[in-house]
């Protein structure tokens, strides 16, 4: 017995530091990729949170005093930011459900084998690689009451010309529009993929038992999309959350705050008008809220992965 | 008095010793390269143009300009003159952020001994007009010099009046009477039955510098935006029916005026669609005289300041500001840069050849390089006499910006109709006092 135990230990000691030589080489390999994701993740939340705490010092560009919540009491306190909040919440609203939708049925429309598939796919990645503030200008110049070409597209058909950028319900339109139409090709892209991905065999049986196309669409795509869907709705609301560059570039947050996103409130405040503390505060709310709602989301699409 | 001279003598040693620190004018084999963060919109320009037109005179010095957008150059500027080493040893600073960036300790006081021993004895101080100057001033110390000088103005296109059979406005023309004018400029230019001519374009659109037309309108009405204790003073009868008027433009401006801000509006004028604008002057020349620019011609196009309130005429003060970097390891060649563009002869160049607005008395009292200046300089004059007597400019504090985007909030809220202008300006009174405090 003692013979047998003084041979597991002597077995045991090489496992042993393997074992560490092993855990060694592993975090070796993840450490330059750790140490950068800390320094470029973690650091600037942290530090935005110790911001949120503090008065800012612009002499030392830097935190210097700890103020406890009071940043967090003027910016609950501002009506700007609620107002900016109840808009993103109406961005969002409209936005999302809008390009996965359409994103989905493109994806289903195109996905039939024609020549010239592959062009038109490459063409639909054009507005993502558009900067978002290039797009925001053009789109502004398109949907321009005096000189742009949807007006004179609408005249032409006998209507009044739309105030596009003063109207505040037409404005928010314009924002959705722009974002759609930058945002839609990317949800054509995950969703033909995730069409080409489904399994052949199923749709082959169905046609045997005389499924037709929309028997097809309703009980076997849609139901074997629905975890893709869900995914890409957390993609894209992640994207979309943090969207300001349209609105700054096309409608300035206007007319009057109609289209004043969070994040371009947040970006005036810090940015113009130096108020960098109340800015982190805000952004830390915003941090806040978009995990929670992730998280939701993501249990949700979780569920539905489950379900099927 | 032993003591004094002992002050004297470390005063003149540790003055000396600055200046050793200092690179100086740089030479032939050893020059000095400055360095300047100035808006994007002039910096390339300047980088090809007037640069090597300084180095005429000053070979040594060599000057690299980084162009910013205007939206990021005030939080870079503070940014890089706050940090240990900054890498500018000039700021181009606007109007209202010399107060920002004197009281974080960011600029050199230009008339302090160690600078005043690099000015040059013909450097007039006295012959700039007041209200540029002003703009490079707090709490009573010169921190910048105007470089590139800039005034709310009122621009006409004489045809729509004549069209309309107005007579032209002339400086004296008030705000009742441009107000009972705008209807009739509402027209058909071109006989087709619809209209296609507005009275006036300007700024509406959610954006800082739009406060300033009901800014102007209230201040040549008698009216301020800060009272002495620097609390504010505009939410009273006449800011308000100063911003009702702002407000009132709108309906003689072109569709879709709500969201124009100065290149909506400039293009509007450019392109002969509206009979006034309310500008910035500097753009004179690319509206009225250069044809790839304009579709109007010189001779259609007038300039002059706003129209008269209660107390005078209109006009708002918007200055480009050369600061030096209390930083920086080469004051006296960042000095020299600015002090030569901002000179007699420097500013009579830069007016010349680059149609930049002067500051300087002599130059706009002198016969213009181009005689299109010559109206410009006549508007220009009286605009900054208006800017002077009626305190014409942006709130100046440490947190002027701050206030200004509270001003652009809540004016656009009146704007776009969805607020009262009295509720508004009692929102921005309230907004502002807290954030001067």
């Amino acid at each position: 017995m003692g013979t047998m135990t003084a041979e597991g230990a002597r077995a045991a000691r090489p496992r042993a530091s393997a074992k560490v030589a092993d855990a060694v080489s592993r975090w070796a390999f993840m450490a330059p990729a750790a140490v950068i994701l800390v320094a470029m993740l973690a650091y600037p939340i942290f530090y935005t949170i110790e911001i949120s705490f503090a008065r800012f010092d612009l002499m030392t560009f830097s935190a210097v005093e700890w103020v406890g919540w009071d940043n967090y009491r003027h910016v609950l306190d501002d009506y700007r930011f609620w107002s900016s909040m109840k808009v993103t919440l109406v961005y969002l609203a409209f936005a999302l459900p809008l390009q996965i939708v359409l994103g989905f049925g493109i994806a289903f429309l195109i996905n039939a084998d024609w020549r010239g598939r592959g062009t038109v796919r490459a063409l639909f990645i054009i507005p993502m690689v558009v900067a978002p503030v290039v797009a925001g200008g053009i789109w502004r110049m398109i949907l321009d009451p005096l000189w742009g070409i949807v007006n004179w597209l609408i005249g032409l058909a006998g209507f009044a010309p739309l105030d596009w950028f003063g109207d505040p319900d037409l404005a928010m339109a314009a924002i959705v529009i722009i974002d759609t139409w930058r945002w839609t090709p990317f949800v054509v892209l995950i969703a033909t993929a995730a069409l080409l991905a489904l399994p052949r065999d199923i749709f082959e049986a169905a046609e045997i038992d005389g499924a037709n196309w929309w028997s097809m669409l309703w009980s076997i795509t849609l139901p074997l999309l629905v975890p893709i869907i869900a995914a890409t709705f957390v993609v894209r609301w992640l994207g979309a959350v943090k969207m300001f560059d349209i609105a700054l570039a096309a409608t300035y947050g206007g007319p009057g705050g109609a289209t004043n996103v969070i994040n371009l409130f947040i970006y005036e405040e810090a940015f113009r008008s130096l108020r960098f503390a109340e800015s982190a505060a805000m952004a830390v709310i915003v941090l806040v809220l978009t995990m929670v709602l992730t998280g939701i989301f993501l249990a949700g699409s979780r569920a539905l992965e489950e379900r099927n | 008095m032993a003591g004094a001279s002992a002050a004297f003598a470390f005063a003149a040693l540790t003055g000396t010793a600055a200046r050793a620190q200092d690179a100086g004018l740089g030479t032939a084999d050893a020059p000095v390269e400055v360095r300047m963060i100035a808006n994007e919109a002039f910096a390339n320009q300047w980088q090809t143009v007037m640069v090597p037109e300084f180095n005429k005179h000053y070979p040594n010095i060599k000057v690299t300009i980084d162009g910013v957008p205007y939206v990021e150059l005030l939080a870079k500027s503070m940014l890089d003159a706050t940090g240990p080493s900054p890498n500018y040893d000039i700021i181009i600073a606007d109007d209202p952020w010399v107060p920002q960036l004197a009281e974080v300790g960011a600029l050199m006081d230009l008339k302090s001994a160690e600078m005043a021993g690099w000015t040059a004895a013909d450097y007039d101080w006295a012959d700039f007009n007041a209200a540029p100057l002003a703009a490079g001033e707090w709490k009573g110390v010169q921190y910048g010099v105007p470089l590139r000088s800039n005034m709310l103005m009122m621009f006409v296109n004489k045809a729509h009046y004549e069209k309309a059979g107005l007579p032209l406005p002339t400086p004296a023309i008030t705000w009742q009477e441009y107000l009972e004018q705008a209807p009739k400029l509402v027209q058909d230019m071109d006989g087709d039955g619809k209209v296609d001519a507005w009275a006036i374009d300007t700024y509406f659109v959610r954006e800082p510098l739009t406060p300033t037309i009901w800014q102007t309108i209230m201040n040549s009405n008698g009216g301020r935006l800060l009272d002495d204790n620097g609390k504010p003073a505009f939410n009273n009868e006449i800011g308000v029916a100063a911003l009702e008027t702002h407000r009132k433009l709108l309906e003689f401006a072109p569709t879709g005026a709500v969201s124009h801000g100065f290149s909506e509006s400039l293009q509007a004028f450019r392109q002969g669609l509206v009979a006034t604008m309310f500008q910035w002057g500097s753009v004179f020349k690319g509206s009225a005289i250069d044809p790839k620019t304009t579709t109007l011609k010189p001779e259609q196009v007038g300039i002059q300041v706003m129209p008269v309130g209660s107390t005078g005429p209109g006009a708002h003060r918007g200055i480009w500001n050369g600061t030096v970097s209390a930083k920086s390891e080469k004051k006296q060649a960042a000095w020299a840069v600015i002090q030569w563009l901002s000179s007699k002869q420097g500013e009579a160049w830069h007016s010349a050849t680059l149609g930049v607005f002067p500051a300087r008395k002599s130059t706009l009292s002198s016969t213009p390089a181009e005689p299109w200046l010559v109206p410009v300089f006549d508007a220009l004059q009286q605009a900054y006499d208006a800017a002077e007597k009626g305190q014409m400019w942006r709130i100046r504090h440490p947190r002027s910006d701050a206030a200004q985007q509270i001003l652009a909030d809540e004016v656009a809220r009146a704007m776009a109709g969805q607020i009262s202008a009295a509720e508004a300006l009692q929102v921005a009174a309230e907004k502002i006092e807290k954030v001067l405090n």
